[in-house]
């Protein structure tokens, strides 16, 4: 109880904190949506009237305060560009965003981490070199290199994948291995490390002199206690594939959460970035409160705690 | 109007409908903002609404302003009349355009407080429609470019009073009607029901690949030259291009001490070496600038200028003889963009061997726009699109037109240039902006297309508009690429 009492508050200070300082970075940095709207010849008085509309000529904590009102009503406002409700944009969005960041997670996962568990257990050997070598080249592959590539392989030369775009139901697989196989990468060096450590540990040794199976070694008693640092690594990875993978849904067309994102910047698009902002910021908050709950299911010692 | 009910009552039958039709998919860098022509400001929201709307006049290749929906007459220089011309128009509703839609456009753009264009019209005293065919407008002051800024689309009155949301759903007298636009945008060709569809593709490698995958058909502009190159070597693309009119410029910042001096600006301007930008990181047809107006325009005929050419022991003379400690350090913002990066950096390469020591700083666009406009720079790179009227020599470089009021963001004052601006002497004006160099002029980027074999009748245009999509046509050939 106590546990859920905790992470709720800091759950409410981080969002507060997170609302705060993006409304301030927001009004401070150089550019003005009336200008953007207006243009460089609008007269002076067709900015001050336009600014009054749009409630930006109160002081700024006034603003701040009109905003936190509405949020507490579920009410992101609208685009200053297009007039769109924020939350349409976001019912198209979020989900997109959803879809590609699981597949994404899965792909990591499943090549991820048979693949650590293989070079440990190769350690070593050429086995272990060779994913070695392919696991750094992954992860040393930016996400505007590895997708045009992928591109030109599975979608130009092989043509059997859409290139970009989300009008196919395949269209969502170039994608999610772009960003799936940088993740696995980081999975696999994760895995091979932690799994390492935990095989020269004296209960490990204990388990194989009791004679039994190397499969429930490895799978039953080895992983376990290795699966912890690979926990928070999925964590922190999952909540910023739900914060939009900017440059990803960028080159693959993919209207995500993230090209959104830098879309309403471009255009100081003031709620857009806000509501976006705060949606990325519940993401990660949401994805470390359960990453927390996994681990004390995982590790009995940090549930005694 | 029947079609319009039609329209919105059954969308899924009008669009597939006009999808039954093989569409010319069309990818672009930037999706239009507004689709609403009083809002429009953007280069792809005015290039659709080309095709969607027509406006009282239009502008012949040298820039003169020539009759579209109407012929005209100047009654006086406060005093003209506007005749339509017969039969007239037809709205995509079925409804004729006539005099009373022309004067509900213009009226209800004065009175937008959020229409970027309703500055220009604040001159217009009243417009009175004396039948259905003609309109007069009468000016508070009078305005030799007036005609040339009569180029908004016209809207129906009726739409217009019911405060119809042009932006999503617009409604015009254009070639194309609109029939939907969600992540994509689908016109439909009036006479022959042939659907356009415009995707947005922002990333240029993924336009490339698209186009020859055959996802998309056709595509215009905002490409590095590599990849023109790159689809110029591709047998199953054709690419085109032409000489473009938008300028390039550097701009200078008049209040800095060391940029005031007219020697210092003349050696930034011998430091340049354009020929070889032009020929080793540009698209082809891409030409030297002398002037924001391109040499073909109706101001420039009498008076070409020749550009500066690439002399830096001559530039680092000139510095000298103004007293600078060399290297001169200046600082140059730009954008982000990859190409006004790589063009920055090769200009800083070719200044290093004029004493010019080049500082780079590139920023994101927002903030990039915002410190040219506040005057936070001494050198700044961007280019001047879709210009057609001289009075842009004013604006710039008028002494009374600095921020809010024009674009004279250096803050430049030169009373003899003013004299011969008030005069609207322009080929004096050019000559004296060549010769004190308030902007250092770069080039005309060349404007380029890229379409598949079996597209026809599609050219580039020198201002990048994409007019052609009214004659387009795809051949019969089999398109081995389509899925």
């Amino acid at each position: 109880m106590m546990f859920l009492l905790r992470r709720l508050t800091s759950f409410f200070t981080v969002i507060f904190g997170v609302l705060l300082l993006t409304f301030l970075l927001i009004h401070l940095v150089p550019g003005d949506p009336v200008e953007v709207m207006l243009g460089e010849s609008a007269s002076s008085a067709d900015r001050e009237s336009l600014r009054a509309e749009l409630g930006l000529n109160q002081p700024l904590i006034q603003q701040f305060g009109s905003y936190l009102h509405k949020l507490a009503h579920a009410d992101f406002g609208q685009s200053i560009h297009t007039k769109t409700p924020i939350v349409e944009l976001f019912k198209s969005r979020y989900p997109a965003t959803l879809k590609l960041a699981l597949l994404a997670l899965i792909i990591g996962l499943l090549v991820g981490i048979p693949l650590g568990i293989y070079s440990a257990l190769k350690a070593s050997r050429w086995q272990d070199i060779l994913v070695t070598i392919i696991s750094v080249r992954l992860s040393a592959m930016p996400a505007f290199w590895l997708g045009p590539v992928l591109m030109l392989i599975f979608a130009v030369w092989l043509g059997w994948l859409p290139v970009s775009g989300m009008e196919s139901g395949t269209s969502i697989i170039l994608p999610a291995l772009t960003l799936g196989f940088g993740l696995s990468a980081i999975l696999t060096r994760m895995t091979r490390t932690s799994l390492l450590e935990v095989l020269n540990d004296d209960y490990i040794r204990t388990a194989r002199a009791k004679g039994l199976p190397e499969r429930v070694v490895i799978l039953r008693h080895a992983m376990r206690a290795a699966l912890l640092p690979i926990i928070t690594i999925v964590g922190l990875q999952m909540g910023s594939l739900l914060a939009g993978a900017v440059i990803t849904e960028t080159i693959f067309s993919w209207d995500g959460i993230g090209r959104l994102l830098v879309e309403s910047i471009e255009k100081r698009d003031y709620p857009v970035t806000q509501a976006c902002v705060l949606v990325v910021a519940l993401s990660y908050v949401m994805v470390n409160l359960l990453t927390d709950i996994v681990y004390k299911l995982a590790d009995p010692r940090v549930r005694q705690a | 109007m029947l079609s319009l009910l039609f329209l919105s009552a059954c969308p899924q039958s009008e669009v597939s409908q006009v999808e039954s039709v093989k569409p010319i998919r069309f990818a672009l860098a930037q999706m239009p903002l507004n689709l609403d022509p009083r809002y429009a400001t953007d280069a792809a929201s005015e290039r659709v609404n080309r095709l969607l709307y027509q406006s009282l006049v239009d502008f012949d290749t040298h820039a003169k302003p020539v009759s579209s929906l109407a012929t005209w007459q100047m009654l006086n220089p406060l005093h003209y009349q506007f005749i339509l011309k017969q039969p007239l128009a037809e709205f995509q509703s079925r409804q004729t355009l006539n005099a009373e839609d022309v004067k509900a456009t213009y009226d209800s753009l004065l009175s937008l407080k959020d229409a970027p264009q309703a500055a220009e019209f604040t001159n217009i005293a009243s417009i009175k429609v004396m039948n259905p065919y003609v309109l007069e407008f009468r000016l508070k002051q009078p305005d030799p470019h007036f005609v040339s800024k009569l180029i908004i689309g016209i809207l129906p009155k009726r739409l217009i009073q019911q405060q119809h949301d042009f932006a999503h759903q617009p409604v015009g007298s254009g070639a194309f009607s609109f029939v939907r636009w969600d992540k994509q945008l689908v016109l439909s060709r009036k006479r022959d029901a042939q659907p356009v569809i415009f995707t947005e593709v922002k990333d240029p490698i993924v336009r490339v690949l698209k186009l020859i995958r055959g996802e998309v058909d056709l595509l215009q502009g905002d490409l590095p030259p590599e990849l023109v190159k790159y689809l110029q070597q591709q047998t199953e693309i054709s690419v085109q291009t032409v000489q473009g009119t938008n300028f390039s410029y550097l701009g200078l910042n008049m209040q800095d001490p060391l940029l005031k001096q007219i020697k210092v600006r003349q050696a930034l301007a011998y430091s340049i070496d354009r020929a070889a930008i032009i020929e080793k990181v540009m698209v082809k047809d891409t030409r030297a600038a002398s002037s924001i107006l391109a040499p073909e325009h109706y101001t420039n005929r009498s008076a070409l200028l020749s550009a500066y050419e690439y002399q830096p022991e001559l530039a680092k003379r000139l510095l000298i003889e103004a007293g600078v400690n060399l290297p001169l350090k200046l600082v140059y913002k730009t954008s982000t963009d990859a190409q006004r990066v790589r063009l920055a950096t090769i200009m800083q390469s070719q200044m290093a061997k004029a004493g010019i020591d080049l500082e780079i700083r590139s920023l994101d666009w927002g903030t990039f726009f915002e410190e040219i406009k506040k005057g936070n720079f001494q050198l700044y790179g961007l280019t001047w699109v879709g210009i057609k009227t001289p009075e842009i020599y004013t604006k710039a470089f008028g002494s009374q037109f600095t921020p809010p009021k024009g674009f004279n963001r250096g803050h430049y004052t030169d009373t003899q240039l003013d004299a011969l601006l008030a005069n609207e002497d322009w080929p004096a004006a050019t000559k004296r902006i060549h010769q004190q160099l308030p902007y250092i002029p770069l080039w005309y980027e060349g404007q380029f297309a890229a379409f598949h074999q079996n597209i026809r009748h599609y050219s580039p245009k020198p201002d990048g508009n994409w007019d052609d999509l009214a004659t387009i046509t795809r051949s019969a050939t089999i398109n081995t690429y389509a899925h």
